[in-house]
């Protein structure tokens, strides 16, 4: 909110020059009037009439000539003006700094957050705020959570009643000696624990850390025990992937749980699972070399932050891929 | 455009859309803050000119803020400088009372305050701080020399600001919000730059 005092010196002298000067031009104005050209305000006039004209003209031109462009453009546009400001935060921020409650790089930081990014920092901006805000934006974060849960439940489901034969069967028969040795609880089918000898070379597709390994554990979303039948490597999403042996690309695809995925089929019936992918680069039905790119590290599908889930399979059996990576 | 100076309270329809704006998207418990705090800056204003002497005659609520009508001719430099910063001085005032009682419970309104304060001392005229520049300026070395000084540093500061803002837009690829603060900066640089030349 500016705030001017009228009466400022350069406005006093300015105006009194002005009132001078339209005391003694008077006559001459008048006579000037007729042969000169128009004066700054009709001039000034004639040329923002001309300016909206032309832009009038061009924008009807561009929508017309350049339809995709124009709609392209729309969205962009649309798409920067439904970005709001936290103006509270920014205040609060502000407040808080003064109070000494915070550094001023952290409050530098929330102003940047408030405006530039608002309701993702949520919690912490808005301690000090008053009534409405702080329940809407925790109700908006429970409902993402819950459709987050709600959906791989139905996911799981409808994946079972496919028949698949990679369904997992949680009550699965008692069978290999292995589970015994390994754990106290019913091994899947088509679970093998047996270290196979691969008789292709192969290389580990991301240098990552395990951050969850072959077997029963609690899922991080749902909550229950679950098999997980891959190992987790964690790395920075857009990390090339590279292909586990020689092989053929032969499938492409994307599910809520998996995201996107790819499989490659090798030689001796094995095959390989890289899931939650940003972006697959290799096509189907392409033959593709031990090493070579074919996709990029995400955290599309049911995943809590950018990781390859990596499975091994053989004949239709799940294998524990980690006698084959090096976690980093 | 006609003006009735007689009115001594006038309030422009675009500054009631834009509050009205401003209180629907922001909660309309903001938009009493923001109020509140801009009636302490004018009443910080009109405090100190009655204090010295001089009249308020009226206020002009418009979409880029309030402005003080006054018959100050009679004020010197120092008077005047003292009035200009009255303003920010009150809001200052309210944002270490507000902090000193109510700690970070009150920081909403108290960043209100600061920001205000803040904003009003760029050194950019029409605004407070581009005012006192020029006053302070004048005091020191007579007002011609003034006037070219606060002419530049204004010009450069709001040039400098919107160019800063236009970089941040570009930088995140987002937020259209400092748009409207780089165009009214550029505006009063220049037209503050022309309203000189007459």
């Amino acid at each position: 909110m500016t705030s001017r005092q009228a009466g400022r010196r350069i406005g006093n002298i300015a105006a009194e020059r002005s009132r001078a000067r339209g005391k003694r031009g008077g006559v001459r104005q008048a006579a000037r009037r007729r042969s000169e050209p128009p004066r700054p305000k009709e001039q000034r006039q004639l040329i923002q009439l001309v300016a909206c004209g032309a832009m009038f003209v061009l924008l009807v031109a561009a929508k017309l000539l350049l339809p995709t462009h124009i709609e392209r453009f729309g969205e962009k546009l649309s798409g920067a003006m439904g970005q709001n400001m936290d103006v509270q935060a920014v205040f609060s921020a502000v407040g808080q700094a003064f109070a000494g409650e915070k550094d001023v790089g952290g409050a530098v930081e929330e102003v940047y957050q408030a405006v530039f990014h608002p309701g993702e920092a949520g919690e912490a901006l808005e301690t000090s705020a008053p009534a409405d805000p702080p329940p809407l934006q925790e109700t908006g974060a429970l409902d993402t959570l819950r459709q987050y849960r709600a959906v791989p439940l139905e996911d799981q489901q409808a994946e079972a009643a496919e028949g698949s034969a990679d369904a997992p069967a949680e009550q699965g028969q008692v069978s290999s000696l292995a589970y015994v040795l390994y754990s106290d609880q019913n091994l899947p089918e088509n679970v093998s624990l047996e270290q196979a000898l691969l008789d292709f070379d192969y290389c580990t597709p991301v240098s990552g850390t395990l951050t969850s390994s072959f077997g029963y554990r609690e899922h991080p979303v749902e909550g229950e025990e679950r098999f997980h039948y891959g190992v987790d490597l964690a790395a920075d999403a857009g990390t090339a992937i590279a292909c586990f042996a020689d092989g053929t690309v032969t499938a492409v695809g994307e599910s809520s749980s998996y995201g996107k995925y790819c499989i490659v089929t090798h030689a001796g019936g094995y095959s390989t699972l890289y899931a939650h992918c940003s972006r697959i680069t290799a096509s189907s039905g392409t033959v593709v070399t031990e090493g070579q790119k074919i996709a990029e590290v995400g955290e599309t599908g049911m995943a809590t932050g950018p990781h390859l889930h990596f499975e091994l399979h053989r004949d239709g059996t799940y294998l524990n891929p980690i006698y084959y990576v090096t976690a980093a | 455009m006609s003006r009735r100076p007689d009115q001594p309270v006038r309030v422009s329809a675009g500054f009631c859309l834009l509050a009205a704006w401003f209180g629907a998207v922001n909660g309309w418990s903001l938009l009493a803050t923001v109020l509140t705090a801009a009636a302490i800056h004018e009443l910080g204003h009109c405090a100190a000119l009655r204090l010295l002497g001089a009249r308020v005659t009226g206020i002009r609520v418009g979409v880029f803020g309030a402005v003080l009508e006054t018959d100050s001719r009679a004020l010197s430099y120092g008077g005047e400088l003292l009035a200009v910063l009255a303003g920010p001085g009150a809001n200052l005032l309210c944002a270490l009372t507000l902090t000193a009682l109510g700690g970070v419970r009150q920081a909403v309104p108290a960043g209100a305050h600061l920001a205000l304060c803040a904003f009003n001392l760029l050194p950019v005229r029409p605004l407070d701080g581009g005012r006192a520049l020029y006053l302070l300026a004048a005091w020191a070395a007579g007002p011609s020399a003034a006037e070219r000084a606060a002419r530049w540093i204004g010009n450069a500061a709001a040039l400098a600001l919107a160019a800063g803002l236009c970089y941040l837009m570009w930088r995140t690829g987002g937020s259209l919000w400092l748009l409207p603060p780089a165009m009214g900066l550029l505006y009063t640089a220049t037209a503050a730059g022309k309203r000189t030349f007459l």
